[in-house]
């Protein structure tokens, strides 16, 4: 038996969602159908077209934001000369609960990894070099994640960026603060070795 | 390093087990399919966190259960250690005196084991990779910042490759990216390789003088650590360039061609390659004297003696052999034999030893004998 043309094409856009299976997907769609009141489905829709008309990604930056550009890009109190690169927006909101950090953005929505048919053509990184090439910066801070993608996408842009005057500086790895040496395992502290500070 | 209890929950066929150990030589005695090689691969299995004899955790679960679960209580100097691994459905699980490690690399190392199995001889004559599968095991036993650096250089290999293969489509090369990939590549290789090379010299020293011992001096061993670099000074410089030089290949035929997972090791008795032109016997005195020496290896670089672990391969040695065998257990090393049968086993080590019988995944202590009499 066939459902419903109208019930088919919901069970479909739900399986486009992350997470949800076929049966997730089903179940949900008919909860809509038979359960849920139609003033509570009219919202629904209404909300899900509005994050997208409304929202979007920073033409600058990348962030998803509701203004053009994003809060943090017009903010003019911002030191501007530098830009911190991250991976995606929950890093941006990481960084900005410090509330230390002062300067500029740049999410790349991903990082290059082949294996996951991600190439350097497919992050935000024509837009970086672009803003690089306008903007007056004067330091880029590669704050992507310390995993192997993460690592060559920070080498990556790097290199793109070996033969501008652009100070190019990578977050530090090593020790969690507050950790004592004999809790850390010997890939941590090799790391904290290697990039240990002068203190004198 | 002693293991004084085992306990063993839903592990292959087991459904319960608890045992302790009061000497240092324990001979599990039981016919073929009853258990055996399970109970040394539930040891191993707390070593190594990984079994000797297949690559996914959930194949030990005992059928239709939720959880596998392996627990000992060891002696290490005076201080006793209690070790847990427990294998489900969400994954593993090990835990030191009750406390979870999260990484794999701070658990691996608190014990070493040693194990001699009926598969020894492939390192000998096999195939290459089960050479650098022993290279892996064992440095990786010893060294956490190896099976790092392995890990990262196998994931940069398959990034790498999936990029060469990718390359087809694409107009032009991003060789900004291809640098990437090699440059990480080259840094983890080069350390691999370093630590390769320090490893086979030392396995040398150790592997030489037991080799003459079993071979009643009448042989030689050498080994030769075969570097796919092949590069008289192995450096982060060398190993890069080597790479670089090969991008033109490397994007001809779509996969990296150079690299560690390319190496080999070399056995030769007297000058001759024994994987090749050895007589099963100089093949079977190879391979054992490579395992007795990871005994010394072992002790020299953590200050303490591994577990031994016999599966079904000492009534297999012919007398020179078990004698030498012995003198490496000395009364130092805690041992765990299996067999089906001790008529094949010297009687100096029975003397010696605690016997266990195993039936259909039950064991129990055989008592009085050795003392009886």
């Amino acid at each position: 038996m066939h459902y419903p043309e109208a019930i088919t094409r919901l069970i479909e856009s739900y399986s486009k969602l992350p997470g949800i299976g076929p049966k997730t997907a089903e179940r949900l769609a008919f909860y809509v159908a038979n359960k849920m009141k139609e003033e509570d489905v009219l919202n629904f829709a209404k909300s899900l077209v509005a994050v997208k008309r409304e929202l979007m990604t920073c033409p600058i930056c990348g962030n998803i934001t509701d203004k053009n550009p994003c809060n943090i890009c017009r903010d003019q109190s911002r030191d501007r000369s530098v830009i911190a690169v991250v991976e995606d927006n929950k890093d941006l909101i990481a960084m900005e609960k410090m509330k230390e950090y002062r300067g500029l953005y740049h999410v790349l929505n991903g990082v290059i990894s082949p294996i996951n048919g991600i190439g350097p053509q497919d992050i935000n990184i024509k837009d970086l070099l672009e803003r690089l090439k306008d903007e007056e910066v004067s330091e880029v801070i590669l704050a992507t994640n310390t995993t192997i993608e993460g690592e060559s996408t920070a080498m990556y842009i790097a290199k793109l960026l070996d033969k501008t005057d652009i100070k190019v500086t990578r977050i530090a790895r090593g020790l969690p603060v507050g950790g004592g040496l004999e809790y850390a395992d010997e890939v941590t502290l090799l790391k904290a070795l290697e990039g240990r500070r002068e203190l004198k | 390093m002693e293991i004084k209890q085992l306990k063993i929950t839903n592990f292959r066929n087991y459904e319960q087990l608890d045992i302790s150990f009061d000497k240092k030589v324990n001979i599990f005695i039981g016919h073929n399919a009853h258990g055996k090689t399970t109970l040394l691969e539930s040891i191993y299995l707390l070593a190594i966190s990984k079994s000797h004899k297949t690559y996914k955790d959930k194949a030990l679960i005992r059928f239709k259960e939720a959880y596998s679960k392996v627990s000992a209580e060891l002696k290490k100097d005076d201080t006793f250690l209690k070790l847990d691994i427990i294998i489900s459905n969400q994954g593993k699980k090990v835990l030191i005196n009750d406390v979870e490690k999260r990484k794999i690399s701070e658990y691996i190392g608190v014990f070493n084991v040693v194990m001699f199995a009926p598969e020894d001889l492939e390192i000998v004559k096999g195939e290459p990779t089960n050479r650098r599968r022993f290279l892996d095991i064992e440095i990786g036993q010893i060294s956490s910042i190896y099976i790092y650096h392995l890990t990262q250089y196998n994931k940069l290999l398959k990034q790498r490759n999936e990029y060469l293969k990718q390359l087809q489509q694409v107009k032009k090369i991003d060789y900004a990216y291809l640098d990437t990939l090699t440059e990480q590549l080259a840094q983890h290789g080069t350390e691999i390789t370093k630590k390769r090379i320090d490893f086979i010299k030392t396995l040398t020293i150790y592997a030489k003088k037991l080799h003459q011992h079993i071979s009643n001096f009448e042989e030689d061993l050498m080994i030769q650590y075969l570097s796919n670099y092949r590069l008289k000074h192995v450096n982060f410089e060398n190993v890069f360039r080597l790479y670089k030089d090969h991008y033109q290949k490397d994007i001809e035929k779509r996969v990296t061609q150079l690299g560690i997972q390319r190496d080999d090791i070399r056995f030769m008795v007297n000058g001759i390659d024994v994987s090749d032109f050895g007589s099963q016997g100089q093949q079977r005195t190879t391979a054992l004297a490579i395992k007795l020496s990871l005994i010394d290896f072992i002790k020299e670089e953590t200050k303490h003696y591994p577990i031994v672990l016999l599966d079904d391969v000492l009534s297999e040695l012919d007398d020179i052999r078990q004698t030498q065998l012995l003198d490496c257990i000395k009364d130092k090393v805690q041992t765990f034999v299996t067999t089906t049968n001790i008529s094949g086993i010297k009687s100096d080590l029975i003397e010696k030893a605690d016997l266990f019988c195993i039936k259909k995944f039950h064991i129990y202590k055989k008592e009085g004998e050795q003392d009886g009499e």
